[in-house]
């Protein structure tokens, strides 16, 4: 995401000089200093304030080079298997006359001719907790990806693939201590849904830190981030309301709103003027065929999309949502923690009041080193999910030793824990090197993707 | 049986009247009733997981993909060109029966994708020119691949020097390979004896 300081719609340079603006908007600048939190400057200061980004493009001949690859492979592919077609088949299903097989073979040609060559590139093992650093163990292959055998070495690398954006996925340190005497204390399962027997002190505490953390008046946590999204959104939305969604959003979001049953409409990527349309359409037309009046309109966008990196416009989409009067749920999955002076996500960042998005939604996965997700709102909202979320009637409640996790790490975050670690200055420093890839020594091809 | 002979008969008048009024690409009102039974209106590219329920659909859309696809035909006839016994008609004539037959059989015949799809099976009976989109008509990679065998036909035709036996031979491929294009022929299956009424 290269970034200008300018408003002008000039094209941001990116690392070849080509980029294209996915939203650019002269009239919504956000830079106003009264959204901004007075007298902090520095370190965690927001880059992009002036509402203009742009995404690389990938060049034509690296696009024409992987469909050749692509079309070469499954030729190949084609190739081979017409000619194993005249040979009996080498590994028959055994004992199973009368049944219908197990998979149609054409439908894991993909796997068995391109993903099987080059497998070794995924799910490798790894014998380290996958913190900052971790060790791999190596492995080759003798039959082109068909078996794998270890060789007994090990390698240390620098771990990109986790999801660690503060540091805290490791196995030693404060919330791991916290974490084994909850394990001692608590155990490790609840073995039980949360309105039966599985609420426990520890979740209580947690939910009140978490409505502390995100400034929401209650908090009500899940023991799994994707069905946080995929089984809430059911109990909030449901046939007769309509449903606005960014077209990046995430499949759990897609996944709940398509079990709920509301109408879906999708605007084009942090494009202001594509909400607005859409809004302005959902209030003045109504429902499809008898315009009625819609019976809620939902604005689901995400803090920071994961694939572009790319962060909400977020004060331009409060203003919208008052305007038309609509409700807005927050997905901040990856900007809690990562995000703001104080690291309480994109609220945080643009210096929004919390009370105005209706539905904020997370997940502990990213920069807590837990798992689990959260949705923070009014009170009601939240008494309302406690007894209608399919989530807290029929799925476990979350492990002690993930909540204490969680308890610990925002702590730390907060600063209550009487260290400084949790400072804005570490903080900071702490996300701005996460830029290890500063624009001049991207010729190499890497898309950054902050 | 009979009903596809019907839905054939309708079809060429169809295309008749289509082609006096020189509007290939226009529906009709009957056409446009049909159901697009998928739920393609709420699912563009959706990333971070499995979000594209069937990425057969959606793939011939990517960048590149006009132009590879061309250069593939062009590296096709090229080879052909090499050829020393041949002329240079038939290897026209040779191209253009080749890329029909591949269109021919990726696009019409095998049915449903390389890969497992998400939606439980619903793509299995289907072919891959009716997975384009999800069903939705006459979109570009659509159109895309309805203009292509008709511009190698016309420039087969011109090279041949309009002889009258490769003609036949070409015209007869290009009706092969447009026909199943055709919004009519969605989910008419030919020469398939399986039960796809699910």
């Amino acid at each position: 995401m290269a970034i200008t300081s300018t408003c002008n719609c000039k094209l941001a340079p990116g690392q070849n000089g080509k980029s294209k603006h996915a939203y650019c908007s002269t009239e919504s600048h956000f830079t106003d200093k009264q959204t901004f939190q007075e007298g902090y400057e520095g370190i965690g200061k927001p880059r992009n304030r002036n509402g203009i980004e742009s995404f690389e493009e990938v060049p034509m001949s690296v696009a024409l080079l992987t469909y050749m690859g692509w079309g070469i492979v499954i030729l190949i592919g084609y190739v081979k298997e017409f000619l194993l077609s005249f040979v009996p088949s080498q590994n028959p299903e055994k004992n199973r006359e009368g049944y219908a097989p197990l998979y149609s073979s054409f439908e894991s040609f993909y796997t068995r001719n391109v993903y099987r060559p080059i497998r070794d590139c995924w799910n490798r093992p790894i014998c380290s907790v996958p913190g900052a650093e971790l060790v791999l163990k190596d492995r080759v292959t003798h039959d082109n990806g068909w078996t794998f055998s270890f060789t007994n070495t090990f390698t240390k690398c620098l771990n990109m693939g986790s999801y660690n954006y503060l540091g805290f996925a490791e196995c030693e340190g404060p919330c791991a201590t916290a974490a084994q005497k909850t394990t001692y204390g608590l155990g490790l399962g609840v073995c039980s849904p949360r309105q039966e027997l599985g609420t426990m002190a520890i979740h209580k505490e947690l939910e009140t830190l978490v409505a502390r953390f995100v400034g929401a008046e209650d908090a009500i946590t899940f023991g799994m981030g994707f069905a946080t999204n995929a089984l809430n959104l059911p109990s909030l939305v449901s046939k007769g309301c309509l449903v606005i969604s960014d077209e990046n959003n995430h499949a759990s979001l897609i996944l709940g709103l398509r079990l709920s049953g509301a109408t879906i409409r999708v605007f084009k990527h942090n494009n202001m003027k594509s909400l607005e349309a859409k809004l302005r359409e959902a209030v003045v037309q109504g429902q499809p065929r008898t315009y009625r009046p819609w019976r809620k309109i939902l604005i689901v966008v995400e803090g920071v999309y994961s694939m572009e990196g790319s962060i909400v416009n977020l004060p331009e989409i409060i203003a919208l949502k008052k305007k038309y009067k609509a409700y807005l749920y927050l997905d901040e999955a990856h900007s809690i923690g990562a995000l703001g002076p104080r690291g309480r996500g994109a609220v945080d960042y643009f210096g929004c009041d919390p009370k105005d998005v209706d539905i904020l939604m997370g997940t502990f996965t990213k920069s807590f080193g837990s798992a689990g997700g959260y949705i923070a709102g009014s009170k009601k909202l939240i008494n309302h999910l406690r007894i209608n979320s399919h989530a807290n009637c029929y799925a476990t409640a979350m492990s002690p030793p993930v909540a204490q996790q969680i308890i610990s790490s925002m702590c730390i975050i907060m600063g209550e824990d009487g260290t400084d670690e949790g400072k804005p200055t570490t903080l900071g420093t702490a996300i701005s090197e996460q830029s290890l890839f500063p624009p001049k020594t991207t010729p190499i091809g890497f898309n950054r993707l902050w | 049986m009979l009903k596809l002979f019907s839905t054939f008969i309708e079809c060429c008048k169809k295309v008749t009247i289509l082609e006096s009024q020189g509007l290939c690409f226009k529906t009709s009102r009957r056409a446009k009733e049909g159901k697009n039974s998928h739920i393609s209106s709420l699912l563009p590219m959706i990333v971070g997981g499995h979000g594209d329920v069937n990425p057969n659909s959606s793939w011939l859309n990517g960048k590149g993909f006009w132009l590879s696809y061309g250069l593939a035909v062009l590296l096709l006839h090229l080879m052909l060109l090499c050829l020393p016994f041949i002329s240079t008609a038939v290897a026209w004539t040779l191209t253009n029966l080749i890329h029909n037959s591949f269109m021919l059989i990726f696009l019409h015949i095998v049915k449903g994708a390389p890969f497992e799809p998400l939606d439980q099976g619903k793509t299995r009976s289907l072919t891959h020119w009716e997975q384009i989109d999800y069903g939705k008509r006459f979109t570009v990679t659509r159109k895309f691949l309805t203009v292509v065998p008709v511009i190698l036909f016309v420039l087969t035709s011109f090279y041949t020097k309009y002889d009258t036996s490769h003609f036949i031979v070409n015209i007869i491929a290009l009706v092969a390979v447009l026909l199943p294009k055709l919004p009519h022929f969605h989910r008419v299956w030919l020469f398939d004896s399986n039960d796809h009424s699910y």
